[in-house]
């Protein structure tokens, strides 16, 4: 019945219709993507798992191995279903050199195994269990990724040559989150390589079920099993899988949010000009009679077209892009088996953006009910409350240009109009302040001392080797003495154990030494000083259920000693498990220790890692920036990329949202410049009024902006933040991009679309428009 | 006496091809400066037109158009708009107010947009003429607060504020009831005592009379004129002056 209606008024306005339809079209594309993404990832990490048969807990463990200790605790124990132990054979990155690069600089270890017989496969990319033949090598995919290696290519291991026969899936390991990558050999060439590494254990478990999973971990760790190294359990292989598409996935869903935003203050904008023009029409119709609901509905079929086409579209190119994205996805986890469930969510999406749309208009429509048929037939045009322009009179005004004035008093006498562009602004300010701040944050170098790491300039780990301190104490010598070191300190890792209060025993892992010299950020209390203080990871703080100021009760040199905690930090070191304390106990076997230390000279740190290395075999030493970059290189690029790709999109936005609303403006105020025209104002003149509405709306959307990407903005990225381990962070802000070259990219982004926006004014005929 | 303005075979269309048709075909008119004009014709027949080509806020497809000297075609957009803003005056049917200001705002408004120095001058000034109108209370007031008469009464100070040479008016008082009508002719008689030019477009006897000189038009075209000298009230010869233009547009068949 309104077809004709609808389809004149679309066509009349066929600039805004166009841009609504495609900002719907965008929204409803993300929120399927993201929808599609959600569901294929964790139906690809599924079927992953499943078909790799993932251990549900596993304990890496570097020393001796008491098997028949370990049997007799499997035999006994009613939870396990399997039992392996599977060997890992750590060889440094410089022995392993194919055709093009060398994985010297690797960080991650680097090791090599042997295909499994009960669980724990490693897959080959189309999801099979890979059979190895002698002189084969199969390589971890993330060396496909970044380029390192291909199939077919010669590789040196420790003398030895292989052939890349393909690479592998582990559904460990494959994260670049998960430090360890494993390389697959035959059983003939694994025994040749043995005696050149050093070899860590993986005790893994398959349980019956896998919700008795915390009360295997107690069992495992009160039956005092092996337990040097980290401890991953199922959920967490599953997290680690998830966590940098997730990551891509949690941005579509922001950026998404923002655009649905964006797309109902069009909408909103279009709707409140149409009402206005329609002032005394819908006046009329209310005084002869038509319901509220019948109006609403002609207006709300318009939109209803908008939104399905706009929809329909979106849901049509969310699978043009869906293959793209869902390359990762496919490359590290394989096929997921929920395709079918996957269209049928993107779909349910998309309705849900659909609907959103339409009670938006809906509610948008309940203005109606304020209007008053008397008043709107009298004056044709609502009688907007003038709240915010009372005592600012053209008569009064002495400070301002004439025109800049009554651009002023345009917006402060029609907020309710020029909320919508504020409110697209602000947001624009908020989506390129964020990212950046997010970047800059995590860029910094101070960063990773938020993530458990102090901030020195080498780092030397001595770990899976025998006679730690002995070795530890020869380093320790050679530091000391060498000039170039200006400040270095020792942390030796060891276990101890905690009397919990309700009685049972945990163990803890305890970093001892001095922690004041290259202190890490703590987000609670601060670093341990005397003997009887003691700082936990924000995960051993949660797991054992203590926060600053708690006592806790260690067993040191055979006695109960009673420390308090003086503070929590974030760590994502060791599995995020630590503490740090400054005691001493030399009973205590040492796990592993650490050498942070400071360079004099910055730029001499490549030179003086490398002969550190080459000097001390035994040890792994690595620059932190290396580190860094290595562990979080990727996700920072990718985080600094996306931050200038946030600012070309809102900068785009904010040029085509200003042009709308510049042309719309003019469009509706066509009467009062016909009018200013005819009593000698020039259109440049004119021109400049709409100039500095639009200025001062964005100059007032920056101040806000600014502040909300400070305070809500520093909540989203501490919400990313922390997904990197880091529970407290301080936003890193460079003040000279944030405070001076974004805003003003904003105002002169604005100004131009302004000026295009306005071009119009000087097409307005007085004659034509002075007549109402 | 000197020309105000000199127009001379100006033609307007509107329209493409069939379409295509002039709303104004050759008219030529003088205006004396100082005289009293109004301008009666049917509906459609041009009058708006003329009055906006004239004032060059429209422009001629033939023709020529000179005021004060200068011809309009030579004229920019910017020149047209000084032109306007210092040597015209406009009232409309429609008291073509700005919503969002007051009514003290809008009439110092076309004023102010050059001369913000001197806006205490200005105020007082608009003041003064407020008083003259007669509707010195309603300063603050916002549109919606005042009625017709009274808005057609501060767009006519408004139209006054730059001591304007010639004064436009597009039928000011067709919206009108009779006693403002009144109302606002006689203010404009003072304004035109005081050595304003005025120039009005009206479907009104009433009006018409009390001018000096009427055109008729039809069709685009000037048809005639009829002198009637000046009023004055003291004369009381109004009635006659009515009179005699209704057998005048009698004879015109309008
Ligand atoms: N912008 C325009 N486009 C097309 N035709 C127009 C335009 N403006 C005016 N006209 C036509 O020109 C003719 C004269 O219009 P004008 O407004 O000058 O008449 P008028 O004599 O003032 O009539 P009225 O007494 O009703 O105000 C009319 O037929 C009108 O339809
Ligand atoms: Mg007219």
């Amino acid at each position: 019945m309104y077809y004709r209606t609808i389809r004149n008024d679309i066509l009349k306005n066929k600039a805004i219709s166009l841009t609504t339809i495609i900002f719907v079209a965008a929204a409803a594309m993300l929120v399927s993507l993201a929808a599609i993404l959600v569901v294929n990832l964790t139906g690809a990490i599924d079927t992953l798992m499943t078909r790799a048969k993932t251990p549900h807990f596993m304990q890496m463990h570097s020393g001796e191995i008491d098997m028949p200790n370990l049997s007799a605790f499997v035999a006994e124990n009613e939870y396990i279903d399997e039992f392996q132990v599977l060997e890992f054979l750590n060889i440094d990155g410089v022995q392993i050199d194919f055709q093009e690069n060398s994985l010297a600089d690797s960080v991650q270890d680097n090791g090599f195994s042997i295909q499994s017989e009960k669980f724990d496969y490693l897959l080959d990319l189309n999801g099979n269990i890979i059979t190895v033949s002698d002189g084969e090598l199969y390589v971890p995919l993330c060396y496909m990724q970044d380029g390192t290696t291909k199939v077919g290519d010669k590789v040196r291991v420790s003398g030895k040559n292989f052939v890349v026969a393909g690479f592998l899936r582990d559904s460990q390991m494959n994260s670049l989150l998960a430090s360890s990558k494993r390389f697959l050999v035959s059983e003939n060439d694994y025994k040749e390589l043995k005696e050149l590494g050093s070899v860590e254990y993986l005790i893994e478990f398959r349980l019956k079920d896998l919700s008795t999973l915390n009360a295997f971990g107690t069992a495992y760790t009160t039956a005092g099993l092996e337990a040097n190294g980290p401890t991953i359990t199922y959920p967490l292989f599953k997290t680690i899988n998830a966590l940098s598409d997730g990551m891509m996935i949690a941005v579509i869903l922001l950026v998404s949010i923002l655009v649905v935003a964006i797309a109902f203050l069009c909408i909103r904008f279009t709707l409140l000009a149409k009402i206005e023009d329609d002032y005394r029409e819908i006046g009329v119709m209310k005084a002869i009679g038509l319901r509220v609901s019948d109006i609403k509905k002609i207006y709300l079929s318009k939109y209803a077209v908008i939104a399905v086409g706009g929809c329909v579209l979106g849901f049509l190119l969310s699978f043009v892009f869906r293959d793209k994205l869902l390359e990762n996805i496919r490359l590290f986890m394989g096929e997921s088996e929920n395709n079918s469930i996957a269209f049928v969510f993107g779909m349910i999406s998309v309705l849900f953006v659909f609907l959103t749309i339409i009670f938006y208009v809906n509610s948008v429509l309940n203005r109606f009910r304020k209007i008053s048929p008397a008043e709107a037939i009298r004056f044709g045009v609502s009688q907007e409350k003038n709240t915010g322009g009372k005592r600012f009179y053209l008569s009064n005004n002495r400070l301002l240009n004439t025109n800049i004035f009554l651009g002023i008093k345009d917006v402060l006498g029609r907020k309710k109009l020029y909320a919508t562009t504020f409110a697209v602004l602000v947001i624009l300010v908020f989506i390129i302040i964020v990212p950046q701040n997010l970047y800059n944050t995590i860029s910094s170098k101070d960063f990773v001392s938020y993530m458990g790491i102090g901030q020195c300039d080498m780092r030397i780990d001595i770990q899976q080797t025998d006679n730690i301190s002995g070795k530890t104490a020869e380093i320790s010598q050679v530091l000391t003495n060498d000039s170039l070191i200006s400040k270095f300190v020792v942390l030796t890792t060891k276990t101890f154990k905690v009397n919990m209060d309700d009685g049972s025993e945990e163990s803890i892992k305890i970093e001892l030494g001095d922690h004041s010299i290259f202190p890490v950020k703590y987000s609670a209390g601060r670093a341990p000083v005397t003997k009887d203080e003691i700082a936990l990871s924000g995960m051993n703080a949660e797991a054992l259920g203590k926060k600053v100021g708690d006592i806790i009760k260690l067993m040191i040199e055979g006695k109960e000693q009673a420390l308090t905690v003086c503070g929590i930090y974030s760590d994502v070191t060791n599995g995020g498990k630590t503490a740090k304390a400054v005691f001493t106990d030399d009973s205590a076997d040492t796990m592993w220790s650490i050498i942070n230390s400071e360079l004099v000279d910055k730029s001499l740190i490549e030179p003086t890692t490398k002969q550190y290395a080459d000097r001390f075999d035994f040890a792994k030493v690595s620059g932190i920036d290396a580190y860094v970059i290595q562990t979080y290189g990727a996700t920072i690029s990718s985080i600094g990329k996306a931050s200038y790709a946030a600012i070309a999109v809102a900068l785009v936005i904010a040029i085509l949202i200003t042009v709308l609303f510049m042309k719309l403006l003019v469009a509706k105020d066509r009467y009062s410049i016909a009018v200013m025209k005819a009593f000698g104002f020039t259109s440049y003149e004119i021109k400049s009024q709409y100039v500095s509405r639009s200025v001062f709306v964005l100059l007032v959307a920056i101040i806000l902006g600014t502040i909300l990407a400070n305070t809500l903005g520093a909540v989203v990225a501490g919400a990313v933040i922390s997904s990197f381990g880091a529970s407290s962070f301080e936003f890193v802000i460079n003040p000279f991009l944030s405070y001076v070259i974004f805003p003003l990219m904003m105002v002169i982004t604005v100004l131009i679309a302004t000026i295009i926006g306005t071009l119009d004014v000087e097409r307005i005929k007085i004659s034509e428009n002075i007549k109402e | 006496m000197n020309k105000i303005i000199t127009c001379e075979n100006i033609v307007k269309s509107f329209g493409e091809g069939d379409e295509k048709h002039n709303v104004l075909d050759g008219v030529s008119v003088e205006i004396n400066e100082g005289e009293f004009v109004s301008v009666m014709g049917p509906s459609g027949s041009g009058k708006s037109t003329l009055m906006y080509t004239l004032s060059g806020m429209d422009h001629v497809d033939a023709g020529s158009v000179n005021f004060d000297g200068k011809d309009l075609s030579t004229l920019n957009e910017n020149e047209l708009a000084d032109l306007r803003r210092i040597k015209m005056g406009f009232i409309f049917q429609q008291p073509t107010l700005l919503k969002n200001l007051n009514l003290l705002d809008n009439i110092i408004l076309p004023l102010l947009n050059k001369n913000r120095e001197k806006s205490p001058e200005i105020k007082e000034r608009a003041r003064t003429l407020m008083k003259r109108a007669d509707i010195t209370e309603l300063e603050e007031r916002n549109i919606s607060q005042a009625s017709g008469g009274q808005l057609q009464r501060v767009g006519i100070c408004r139209a006054l504020m730059n001591n304007p040479k010639i004064i436009f008016g597009d039928e000011p008082t067709g919206a009108l009831n009779s006693k403002s009508s009144n109302e606002i002719m006689n203010l404009l008689l003072e304004i035109h005592r005081s050595g304003t030019t005025i120039m009005l477009v009206t479907h009104d006897i009433k009006v018409a009379a009390k001018t000096e000189r009427v055109l008729f038009m039809i069709d685009g075209k000037i048809v005639g004129e009829h002198l009637a000298g000046a009023y004055d009230e003291s004369r009381d010869d109004l009635k006659a002056r009515e009179d005699r233009l209704i057998e005048l547009l009698a004879e015109m068949k309008f």
